[in-house]
C-alpha cells in the first residue's frame, strides 16, 4: 500500500470521527470507501485506525467510528473478519458490555451510540450470523447473559428496565396515597368550605343587598323597604334623626355606592336628595308641592352610577365587616390553597372525574366569592391595612412575620417608649445636635404635662434617678445642664451650631448653614484666649530632688494659631457624569465608561459620533498618531515576516497579527466535538477547587489546631478539660 | 506432510514421529470453527468440563447453577457441520441436583458408567450415568473446591477432596467413607491432583500460596513443598515457609507424562516444576491474567512434540509452549472470563467453558480447506462449492466507483 493512501485514510478517518455530527459526512465517506476498495491492506489500516478512534474517551468520536465501521462491515468481508476477531473489545467499546468500562460522556451521545450499536448488532446477526461464528456468539452473549432485549427501542438491559418499572410503581403508590389523602381531606373540609361560603355570601348580602342595577331602576320605595336587610335598616335608622326622608335617603345611598359615609353628610348630598324626592313623587302634584316645596315636575336629573361599589365601615356594620374580613382571610389562606393542592394532586395522578370536578367546583365558587368581595371595595376604616386588604395583596406577604425591632440601634423610637430609653419625649433630629427646646436646669416642666398617669409615674422615677449620680439619666441631665450653660456663655448668635439658633430652628430652619463640631475657637468666640499657645509645665513638688530650672511657660506660635483657626472645607455638590467615553472597542461596541475627564483606557474624553469617531478633526488626528506610536515600526507585520523568513527565527509576527483567533484555534484541537471538560466547570467543581485547595485546607487545619492548642494551654492542668 | 508420509512408508521414521508432527500441526491450527457447536444448556457460567478417557466421546460439564450435562462429542453424521448434543442432563428439576454451583466434575477413569461431582453445597456426589442418580453422597463441613480421582490407580480408588478447610480429605469409593486426612496447609485447598505417573502421589494447591506434594501412604506429612526460589533464602523475603506463588494458588496440572507440574496463581504467574524433585524450572510464561477466587482448570496437550499448555487468561485461552514459555496464540472467543478448558487428546480439539455460559469447541483447521482456498483463489469467479460463503463476498455498491 502506498504511503499516500495510508495518510489519506488516516486523515479521512480522523476528519470523519471528529466532526461531532450525528451523521457521517457523505463525501468523505465515499472517498474512504473508494480507498478501501483498493486493497485489503487499506482495509486493515482503516480497521486499526477505527479501533484506535473507538478507544477514545469521547462518545461522539466513538459514535462516528462505529458508524463508519458499520458501513464497512456491510461491504467488506475482510473488514468483517477483522472486526469479528476482536468482537469482544468492539462490544465493550460500543455496547458497554463491561460495567467497569462505561461509555464515555457526553451522556446523550453515549445513549444513542448504545441503542444504535445494539440495533446494528442485531441486523448483522440476521445477515451474517450464520457465517461468522463469533458474531453469533456475541449476539447470544448479549441476548442471554446481558439480557438485552433487541425489540426494545431503548435497548435497555434487564436491570435498567426493572429499575424503571420499580420507579413507576413507586410513583403510582405515592400518587394513590396522595389522592386518597386528598379526597379524604376534601370530604372533611367540604362542609366547612360550604359553611364559609354561605356565611360570606350572607355577610356580603347584609353589607350590600344586591349587586344588580335592575332593582334600582324598576323597584319603588315601598317594595324596597320591605325587603330591607337589617344592616341597611340600621343605617337608615341612624340617619333618620337628621333626615325626615329616610326612605329615599336610603335608596340614594344605595345608588351612590360609596357615599354611605356614616353620619356625616355634606351639602351636596342634601341637594341630591331633594332632587330625587322631586322625581319620585311626580304623580301627586299637590302632595308633592306640599311636601317638597318644588313647583315644577320637569326637572331633569342626572344620576351618576359609579360602576364600582364602595362600602365603608361604620360602627353599625362593624361586626359584619369584621366577620367578612375573617372569612376572607380564612378563604384566601386556608381553603383556596387547599383546594388548589387537591386539584393539583388529582390532575397529576389522573384521578376519577367526579373528584376532580367537585374540586374544580369548589374552587370556582371560592374564587367567585373572592371576586365579589373585591368588587365590594369595602373600606376598612381604622383597621390594619394588611389585614383588610388581604384580598388585593399577595398571600406571600403573610409569610413574613412582623418582628418588632429590639435591642441596639433603633431608627425611630415610638413616643411612649422614649421615656424608657432615657430620651426626651420629643424626637431630636440628630444625636450630636443640641436639643431643640430650651433645657431648663431643673427637671423640665413638660415631663409633668404628659397625660397618662403611668407615664407620669415613670417620669417621677426618672427624676428620682437623676438624683443618683451613677445612673445614666443623671449623666444625661448633667450633660444637658452643661450645654445650657455653654449656650448662655456664647454671646454671639452665630449660625454655626449655636444653641440659641437651634432654639428657634423649629420655626425657620436655616437650610444651608453648615454644622461644625464644637471647638475651642467657638468656646472663646470673640474673646482673648487666656492660655492659648502656651505650654505650661508644672513645677516639681518633690522635697529633695529639685530639677534644674525650667521655664514654666513656653510660648508656641503654632499652637496659638491652631487654637485660633478652624478648617472648613467646601466640597461643592456632586453631579453625576452623564456622558460616556464612547471610544470604539475591539469587539465592535463603544466604551461605556463614565469618567468625568479622562478614560483610563482611551485618554481624554472628546465628543464622538455614534460610530465612536471623534467629531473634531484635531482629535481624530491625535488618535491616529497615538495608534501609530503604539507600535514601533520594526513591529510592522510585513517586515517581521520578511525577517522571519530570512532568519528562520520566530519574532512573533503571528502573534502580532491575529492575536486571539489563532491561539483559540490552537488550543482546541477538534472544535466540532463537544467539550468534555466544559461540563466539569460547574459551580460545584469551582467551589471544590476553592474549598479543597491544599493551602486553604492547611490554613483551616492550622486555625483549628491553634484553637485546640489554646484550649489545651489553658486547661491542661485540669484533666476533665484536657481529655476532650 | 508428504515427506513424513514417504519416510513412514519407507520405514525410516518411528510411527510416533508422524503422529507427533501431525498432532502438533493440528494444535497449532486450532480455531473457533463454525462447523462445531456445543448445545447451549447452561444458563449460568460453566465451571468445569471433563472428557472421558475411555472412548473420548462423552464430555461432562458442571455449571454455576448446579446443572451437570453430558455431551456426545462424536460426529457420526459424515458432514463437517455438527452440533454436540446433550445426551443427558441433571437439570434444576432433578431432585438430586446440586443445590449450589458445581465446582468439579470428573468421569470415573475406567468407565463412563460413573462420574463424580463436587459442589459448593458441601457435598460430593458419585453418580450412576444410566439412572442419573447419585450412588453415593459424601458430605463435608465446608464448601468443596475441587476433587480428583487418580487416572491410573489400580491399587486404590481414592478421591482427594480439597475444601475450604485446610485439611485434604481422602474418600474411598470402595467403602464409601472418608478414610484419611492430610494436614499441612494453612489456607483453603483450591485444587488437588493425582500424579499420572505414580498412583500414590498427590499434589495440592492452597490459598496460603503453598503447593505440597504428598505420598498418601505416608501419613505424617507432605513429601515436600514447592519453593519458587529453589531454596535461595536471599530472595525468600524472611519467610520461613516455602511458597510457590505470591498469591493464592488456584490451578494445578501435571503434564501428560507426570514428570512436570504446572501451577497458576493470582500473582498472574504460571510456573513449571519438576514433580520429582520439586524444583522450579524457571520457565517464564509472562503474565497470565488470573483473578479467579476459585479453582482454575487448565490443561496440557498430549502427543505433540513440543507440548502446549492451554490456560484461561481473562476472556481468552492462551496457548504456550510448555518448555520454552513462548506464547503461541490467544484463542479469543468467549465474552466473559474463561474458567475451564479441556484438551481432547485423540482429535486435538480443545473445549473451553466460561462465565458467558458458552462451551466453545476449538477445532483444528483442516488441511483440505487450505487446498480449497488455493483453488478458490485461482478461479474466484466460479461459484465452486462456496455456497455458504455468500456472506464472505464483498458487497461494494456500484455508486462508489
Amino acid at each position: 500500500m502506498e504511503l499516500s493512501h495510508r495518510e489519506r485514510i488516516s486523515q479521512l478517518v480522523e476528519e470523519l470521527t471528529t466532526s461531532g455530527q450525528s451523521q457521517l459526512h457523505q463525501e468523505n465517506m465515499k472517498d474512504l470507501k473508494k480507498l478501501c476498495k483498493v486493497s485489503n491492506e487499506c482495509i486493515e489500516h482503516v480497521y486499526h485506525s477505527l479501533m484506535s478512534q473507538l478507544n477514545q474517551e469521547h462518545a461522539q468520536i466513538r459514535l462516528s467510528a462505529f458508524q463508519i465501521s458499520s458501513e464497512l462491515f456491510a461491504r467488506s468481508h475482510h473488514f468483517r473478519t477483522l472486526l469479528v476477531d476482536n468482537f469482544q473489545e468492539f462490544l465493550e467499546l460500543t455496547v458497554e458490555t463491561d460495567s467497569d468500562l462505561p461509555l464515555p460522556p457526553p451522556k446523550e451521545v453515549a445513549r444513542k451510540l448504545r441503542a444504535l450499536s445494539i440495533q446494528t448488532v442485531q441486523s448483522w446477526q440476521t445477515s451474517f450470523g450464520s457465517s461468522y461464528k463469533k458474531l453469533a456468539l456475541g449476539y447470544h452473549f448479549l441476548k442471554q447473559v446481558k439480557k438485552v432485549d433487541f425489540q426494545d427501542v431503548e435497548a435497555r438491559t434487564v436491570a435498567e428496565r426493572r429499575r424503571e418499572e420499580e420507579r413507576r410503581r413507586k410513583m403510582e403508590t405515592i400518587y394513590r396515597d396522595r389522592v386518597e389523602a386528598a379526597s379524604k381531606d376534601m370530604e372533611d373540609s367540604c362542609q366547612e368550605i360550604e359553611v364559609t361560603l354561605t356565611e360570606m355570601e350572607s355577610c356580603m348580602k347584609l353589607l350590600f343587598p344586591d349587586f344588580s342595577l335592575e332593582n334600582i331602576q324598576t323597584g319603588n320605595g315601598s317594595s324596597l323597604d320591605d325587603g330591607q336587610p337589617c344592616c341597611s335598616k340600621d343605617l337608615r335608622d341612624g340617619e333618620e334623626q337628621g333626615n325626615k326622608h329616610g326612605r329615599r335617603k336610603e335608596r340614594k345611598s344605595e345608588r351612590a355606592g360609596g357615599s354611605n359615609a356614616g353620619g356625616e353628610k355634606d351639602k351636596q348630598e342634601e341637594e341630591e336628595e331633594e332632587e330625587e324626592e322631586e322625581e319620585e313623587e311626580s304623580t301627586d302634584d299637590n302632595l308633592f308641592i306640599r311636601h317638597s316645596g318644588l313647583v315644577s315636575h320637569t326637572y331633569s336629573l342626572d344620576l351618576k352610577l359609579s360602576p364600582d361599589l364602595h362600602v365603608t365601615e361604620t360602627e353599625d356594620n362593624e361586626a359584619v365587616v369584621s366577620t367578612v374580613i375573617d372569612l376572607h382571610k380564612l378563604i384566601t389562606t386556608k381553603h383556596l390553597p387547599a383546594v388548589q393542592s387537591w386539584i393539583q394532586v388529582f390532575t397529576r395522578s389522573g384521578a376519577e372525574q367526579p373528584l376532580l370536578r367537585r374540586a374544580l367546583d369548589l374552587k370556582q365558587s371560592l374564587e367567585s366569592t373572592l371576586q365579589k368581595h373585591k368588587e365590594l371595595h369595602i373600606d376598612y376604616k381604622g383597621r390594619a391595612p394588611p389585614e383588610g386588604k388581604a384580598g388585593e395583596e399577595e398571600e406571600d406577604d403573610e409569610d413574613f412575620e412582623e418582628v418588632p425591632e429590639k435591642e441596639g440601634y433603633e431608627p425611630c423610637i415610638p413616643e411612649h417608649l422614649r421615656m424608657e430609653y432615657g430620651l426626651d419625649p420629643s424626637p431630636s433630629t440628630s444625636a450630636a445636635a443640641v436639643p431643640k427646646r430650651p433645657v431648663a436646669p431643673t427637671p423640665p416642666p413638660f415631663y409633668s404635662s404628659s397625660s397618662s398617669s403611668a407615664l407620669s409615674r415613670r417620669m417621677r422615677r426618672l427624676i428620682e434617678e437623676e438624683q443618683d449620680p451613677t445612673s445614666a439619666a443623671a449623666t444625661l441631665s448633667h450633660l444637658k445642664k452643661q450645654i445650657s450653660v455653654l449656650s448662655e456663655c456664647s454671646t454671639s448668635p452665630s449660625a454655626i451650631a449655636g444653641p440659641s439658633s437651634s432654639q428657634s430652628s423649629s420655626a425657620h430652619k436655616p437650610v444651608d448653614a453648615p454644622v461644625v463640631p464644637f471647638g475651642l475657637d467657638l468656646y472663646y468666640w470673640g474673646k482673648e484666649q487666656p492660655n492659648a499657645g502656651k505650654i505650661i509645665k508644672a513645677t516639681s513638688q518633690h522635697q529633695f530632688w529639685v530639677p534644674t530650672e525650667v521655664e514654666e511657660e513656653v510660648e508656641n506660635h503654632e499652637l496659638l494659631a491652631e487654637s485660633k483657626s478652624r478648617y472648613i472645607s467646601f466640597p461643592g455638590t456632586f453631579t453625576p457624569v452623564s456622558h460616556f467615553c464612547k471610544a470604539p472597542l475591539a469587539n465592535g461596541t463603544l466604551c461605556q465608561r463614565q469618567d468625568r475627564h479622562k478614560c483610563p483606557f482611551h485618554g481624554p474624553i472628546v465628543p464622538r459620533d455614534q460610530d465612536g469617531r471623534p467629531c473634531l478633526n484635531e482629535d481624530r488626528v491625535r488618535e491616529e498618531r497615538r495608534k501609530r506610536e503604539q507600535q514601533p515600526d520594526w513591529r510592522d507585520v510585513e517586515l517581521m515576516r520578511d525577517i522571519e523568513a530570512a532568519t528562520g527565527e520566530d519574532l512573533g509576527s503571528e502573534r502580532a497579527f491575529g492575536k486571539k483567533g489563532k491561539r483559540k484555534k490552537k488550543k482546541k484541537k477538534y472544535p466540532n466535538l463537544s467539550d468534555l471538560k466544559q461540563s466539569s466547570n460547574t459551580s460545584r467543581s469551582r467551589l471544590e477547587r476553592k474549598v479543597f485547595n491544599k493551602s486553604s485546607m492547611r490554613r483551616a487545619a492550622d486555625v483549628m489546631k491553634q484553637s485546640d492548642r489554646r484550649k489545651h494551654d489553658k486547661f491542661s492542668n485540669q484533666f476533665n478539660y484536657a481529655l476532650n | 506432510m508428504l515427506g513424513f508420509l514417504t519416510a513412514r512408508q519407507a520405514g525410516l521414521d518411528d510411527p510416533l514421529r508422524l503422529r507427533r508432527a501431525e498432532s502438533t500441526r493440528r494444535v497449532l491450527g486450532l480455531t473457533l470453527n463454525p462447523d462445531r457447536d456445543v448445545d447451549r444448556i447452561h444458563a449460568n457460567g460453566v465451571n468445569a468440563i471433563d472428557i472421558d478417557a475411555i472412548e473420548g466421546r462423552y464430555m461432562l460439564s458442571g455449571g454455576a447453577d448446579g446443572v451437570i450435562v453430558v455431551y456426545d462429542l462424536e460426529n457420526y453424521s459424515g458432514k463437517p457441520q455438527y452440533t454436540c448434543r446433550a445426551v443427558c442432563t441433571v437439570g434444576r428439576s432433578s431432585r438430586y441436583v446440586h443445590k449450589f454451583s458445581v465446582e468439579t466434575v470428573q468421569w470415573y477413569p475406567y468407565d463412563t458408567g460413573m462420574f463424580v461431582s463436587s459442589s459448593f453445597d458441601k457435598t460430593m456426589k458419585v453418580w450412576d450415568t444410566e439412572t442419573l442418580k447419585p450412588a453415593e453422597v459424601f458430605e463435608f463441613e465446608d464448601t468443596v473446591y475441587s476433587h480428583h480421582l487418580s487416572p491410573i490407580a489400580r491399587k486404590h480408588s481414592l478421591v482427594a477432596v480439597g475444601t475450604k478447610s485446610p485439611k485434604i480429605q481422602l474418600c474411598d469409593l470402595k467403602s464409601g467413607s472418608k478414610i484419611h486426612v492430610l494436614q499441612g496447609h494453612r489456607g483453603e485447598v483450591l485444587s488437588v491432583r493425582w500424579s499420572p505417573r505414580y498412583e500414590h502421589i498427590l499434589a495440592s494447591a492452597s490459598a496460603d500460596s503453598m503447593v505440597k506434594v504428598w505420598d498418601v501412604r505416608r501419613a505424617a506429612g507432605s513429601l515436600f513443598t514447592l519453593d519458587q526460589h529453589n531454596g535461595d533464602k536471599s530472595k525468600a523475603a524472611s519467610e520461613a515457609v516455602n511458597t510457590a506463588h505470591n498469591g493464592r494458588v488456584n490451578g494445578l496440572c501435571f503434564t501428560g507424562d507426570g514428570l512436570h507440574l504446572l501451577t497458576t496463581g493470582t500473582d498472574d504467574r504460571m510456573r513449571l516444576w519438576n514433580s520429582g524433585t520439586g524444583e522450579n524450572t524457571l520457565v517464564n510464561y509472562g503474565k497470565v491474567c488470573n483473578d479467579s477466587r476459585k479453582r482454575l482448570q487448565f490443561t496440557v496437550s498430549r502427543g505433540c512434540s513440543p507440548e502446549f499448555v492451554f490456560v484461561p487468561c481473562g476472556s481468552s485461552v492462551a496457548v504456550y509452549a510448555l518448555h520454552t514459555g513462548e506464547m503461541i496464540t490467544l484463542l479469543r472467543g468467549h465474552y466473559n472470563n474463561v474458567d475451564c478448558c479441556e484438551f481432547h487428546p485423540d482429535y486435538q480439539e480443545l473445549y473451553s467453558g466460561g462465565k458467558d455460559c458458552n462451551i466453545l469447541a476449538w477445532i483444528p483447521v483442516l488441511r483440505e480447506a487450505d487446498l480449497d482456498q488455493d483453488s478458490n483463489g485461482e478461479n474466484k469467479g466460479a461459484a465452486g462449492q462456496t455456497s455458504l460463503n455468500s456472506a464472505f463476498q464483498d458487497a461494494w455498491s456500484s455508486d462508489e466507483d
